[in-house]
């Protein structure tokens, strides 16, 4: 009941700054979105895409542990029809944000407005939300459903999934957010559903985003919108409804040939069995740590959770961040060019530290009941989570490097600051998650993981509560940003500066790391068995 | 040896365990019998220093678990009526992992003897299988053959039989008679009457988190005067099943 309220108040306040607002310069906003309907057309994409990448794993996980909702699935209707219910909760949930802002923005702006059909904005603009976050979540659960399908059974594999996944995530959000910001609106992304437009003779401004921005904007301003942009909207609305059929009829196909089953010891097509081979806890590093350590760096990287919800915190949060702070900051800046490398690193930051926030944070938290192991055994518990932090420090090394040799492909000159910007991602990420082990250990939820596989609202659960959250994420990122700008700030001057600089920050990042470690580590020991049994 | 003395455990308002004392020796196997909810998972967890006692303290050989958990938990094995599993680690990696959280040096000896257990519970085959395929009877397998990887004193097996096949029961029972011999001090819970009545020395049962009757079978009998089964021990001090009510339902059923 409290949400409903707050979402109401929040509301009526959006509401009423608009009205009170808006009619100063009413006229002019009028010239200027009379220019262009597409002009929000950027924001509206990037609803498709944060439900996209929000339940790219959804699916899978829901069907993969279908095993803990066997309750549901005895009842007598069509197994698809639970798997729907499913993703429908999910899009509702992922609706709600941009309908509690845009739906009372809209209407204050019909209200303002005196175009007939104004107030026709704002319910449209319900349906047209509904019909974006459908899109984006059922492509992404029938791509996670589809990743799920080539890695089933494959643990190695998987293992260089996430990496690849996560470094694919850097490149592509950036460009699709560079596409946006300095090109077009977005259509690069929507080329091969134009052509086919183009061919069938609609227009070629036939993104989802575009759409709903040309009618929901159009209706207020009183701008014809043309008959593609309503035919494109029935569309899109079509292709989104069977999308999501098509996803749950997938996921029931899924469900009944079991190989995505958790607990399925073989690949559905054949009588093949799948023998692990045992992984060595010490032999992947090329240093050596004490056993606690590298057994917790060994046992992190083995384990770690890649189920939908982690991989979709792991990569909405720092898309967001990038999205709506770090690209809009350069948009400002007129010359563009220059700063395109910076971007790249800027996008990268986020990234990195969110590899700690996710290995050290969310897995201590998702270890949950292996405290019990760790306490018993009276395992060392500082030197535990150092091993956390550091199973992150491959990956990070990976993915600025992958995005450093993009930079270095674009602009060759920059090549002597590169090694610089990968330590430094790589200290700064050993601060992200000794902070975020801390914060996990203070204000983690250590039965999140149960709370979660009960199905409902699955990337809704946060591990780690309320302000440990803010602590885990904010302090990291800041960190990171003035401590690698810096070093590309005096490596403008000269790039061996740069390295006097990194190893200043290196130095701080490494205490940090340790002073977290042991805090963290000592809470963990003293965590009473009734939080995580 | 265990020791509690005087155990109580307080949930915000609720009383899980109330004034519990009890000894069990080196050489015993001691089972705790009551019915579910009884409060025998939250006795364990105080003696295992996982609980932190409301009142009361127990004493793990000379050892107090809350003024020197350290030295007490590293005489322990633990299996819990959950067996605690990371799903994705096959079997044969979780207990090296184990052994390595309780730094047992690695080398031939060790290997040695973490196939020995596995074959002898009979887990050998699946060892290369991820967890997360196991049945429950194979985790709680795995998961004593864990907890048995430091060479424990002191042994706690909380409903440890359950989901576990006669074969692997006749083996639980085996090795922990073999153990207990050799001096290993071992507590077990169960509310199955049989394993109580067939493996242990003695038997203390609780009802409602506090001890309501304690001793052999043999003095449990007498206290309970005439009854010969632990079954009628059982129902008569912890309350039968309601023959009423099972009757009005049955009847409104058919
Ligand atoms: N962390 C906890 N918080 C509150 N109540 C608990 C907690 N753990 C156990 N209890 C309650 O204590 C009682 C005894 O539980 P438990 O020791 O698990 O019983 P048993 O193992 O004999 O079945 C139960 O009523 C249970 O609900
Ligand atoms: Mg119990």
């Amino acid at each position: 009941m409290l949400p409903v309220i707050g979402a109401i108040l929040v509301g009526a306040l959006i509401y009423t700054v608009v009205v009170s607002i808006v009619p100063i310069f009413w006229a002019d906003l009028v010239l200027f979105l009379r220019a262009d309907l597409g002009i929000a057309a950027t924001i509206f994409n990037a609803i498709l895409l944060f439900g996209f990448a929000g339940s790219i794993m959804f699916s899978a996980t829901t069907v993969g542990n279908s095993a803990r909702m066997e309750y549901l699935l005895v009842m007598p209707m069509r197994m698809r029809i639970i798997f729907l219910e499913k993703t429908i909760v999910i899009i509702l949930y992922n609706c709600v944000l941009w309908m509690v802002i845009g739906f009372p923005i809209l209407l204050g702006l019909g209200t303002i407005s005196t175009y007939p059909l104004a107030l026709l904005a704002a319910p449209i603009f319900l349906v047209l939300v509904f019909m974006l976050v459908t899109m984006g979540v059922s492509i992404g659960g029938l791509v996670g459903l589809l990743f799920s399908r080539l890695l089933a059974g494959r643990r190695t594999l998987k293992q260089i999934g996430y990496f690849i996944l996560s470094t694919l995530a850097i490149v592509v959000s950036v460009f699709w957010y560079y596409s946006f910001y300095f090109s077009d609106n977005g259509t690069v992304f929507f080329d091969a559903i134009f052509r086919i437009a183009d061919m069938v003779g609609l227009s070629s401004h036939l993104s989802p985003g575009y759409t709903v921005s040309a009618i929901s904007i159009g209706l207020v301003v009183g701008a014809p919108f043309g008959i593609p942009d309503i035919v494109a909207a029935i569309l899109f609305l079509i292709i989104g409804i069977s999308l999501v059929y098509a996803n749950s009829y997938v996921c029931e196909i899924a469900h009944y040939s079991g190989w995505l089953a958790s607990g399925s010891q073989r690949t559905s097509k054949s009588e093949f069995r799948i023998n692990h081979t045992s992984w060595n806890p010490r032999t992947y590093l090329p240093f050596t740590f004490n056993t606690t350590t590298s057994t917790s760096i060994w046992y992190n990287i083995a384990s770690i959770r890649r189920e939908g919800r982690v991989i979709a915190q792991y990569l909405v949060g720092p898309i967001r961040w990038v999205i709506w702070i770090v690209l809009p900051g350069l948009y400002m800046a007129d010359q563009m060019a220059a700063f395109t490398p910076y971007l790249f690193v800027a996008a990268l930051i986020p990234f990195a530290t969110s590899y700690g926030l996710s290995f050290a944070g969310y897995e201590l938290v998702y270890e949950g009941k292996n405290l019990m192991n760790l306490q018993l055994a009276s395992a060392n518990l500082v030197d535990y989570v150092k091993g956390k932090v550091l199973s992150a420090t491959p990956f990070v090394l990976g993915a600025s490097s992958v995005v450093s040799i993009m930079i270095l492909i674009l602009y060759t000159s920059m090549w002597p600051l590169l090694p610089a910007v990968i330590l430094g991602c790589v200290f700064a990420n050993l601060v992200a998650g000794s902070v975020a082990a801390n914060a996990a250990a203070m204000g983690g939820d250590f039965r999140a993981e149960r709370k979660i596989t009960r199905q409902r609202g699955a990337a809704v659960q946060m591990p780690i509560r309320g302000w440990s959250m803010l602590r885990a994420t904010l302090m990291p990122n800041i960190v990171a940003y003035v401590g690698v700008f810096s070093i590309l700030g005096v490596g403008a001057l000269n790039p061996l500066y740069a390295y006097v600089a990194l190893s200043a920050f290196a130095l701080i990042c490494y205490r940090l790391f340790l002073s977290y470690s042991r805090s963290a580590g000592r809470r963990l020991s003293q965590i009473e068995a009734s939080e995580y049994l | 040896m265990i020791e509690a003395i005087k155990l109580t455990k307080v949930f915000s308002k609720f009383t899980a365990v109330k004034d519990l004392s009890f000894q069990v020796q080196p050489g015993e196997i001691y089972a705790l019998l009551g019915p579910n909810g009884s409060g025998k998972s939250t006795t364990m967890r105080m003696l295992l220093g996982l609980l932190r006692p409301t009142l009361g303290t127990a004493r793990i050989m000379e050892y107090n678990i809350t003024s020197n958990p350290e030295d007490a938990k590293r005489v322990m094995g633990y299996v819990p009526e959950e067996p605690v599993l990371p799903e994705r680690l096959t079997g044969y990696e979780f207990i090296n992992y184990t052994a390595d959280i309780w730094r047992i040096p690695r080398g031939e000896k060790r290997e040695k003897e973490i196939t020995e257990l596995l074959t002898l519970l009979d887990i050998e085959d699946a060892s290369n299988d991820l967890i997360e395929v196991y049945s429950k009877g194979m985790s709680r397998k795995i998961s004593l053959a864990a907890a048995l990887i430091h060479r424990p004193r002191v042994i706690i097996l909380d409903e440890v039989q359950a989901g576990i096949d006669p074969r692997g029961a006749a083996t639980i029972k085996e090795i922990m008679t073999g153990l207990a011999s050799q001096g290993a001090t071992i507590l077990m819970s169960t509310h199955v009457l049989e394993i109580a009545e067939q493996m242990c020395d003695r038997i203390g049962i609780i009802n409602e988190g506090q001890m309501i009757a304690e001793g052999t079978m043999d003095e449990l009998r007498a206290q309970a005067r005439g009854q010969s089964s632990l079954e009628e021990i059982f129902l008569t001090l912890t309350g039968g099943p309601d023959m009423q009510r099972i009757a009005d339902y049955l009847g409104e059923v058919t």
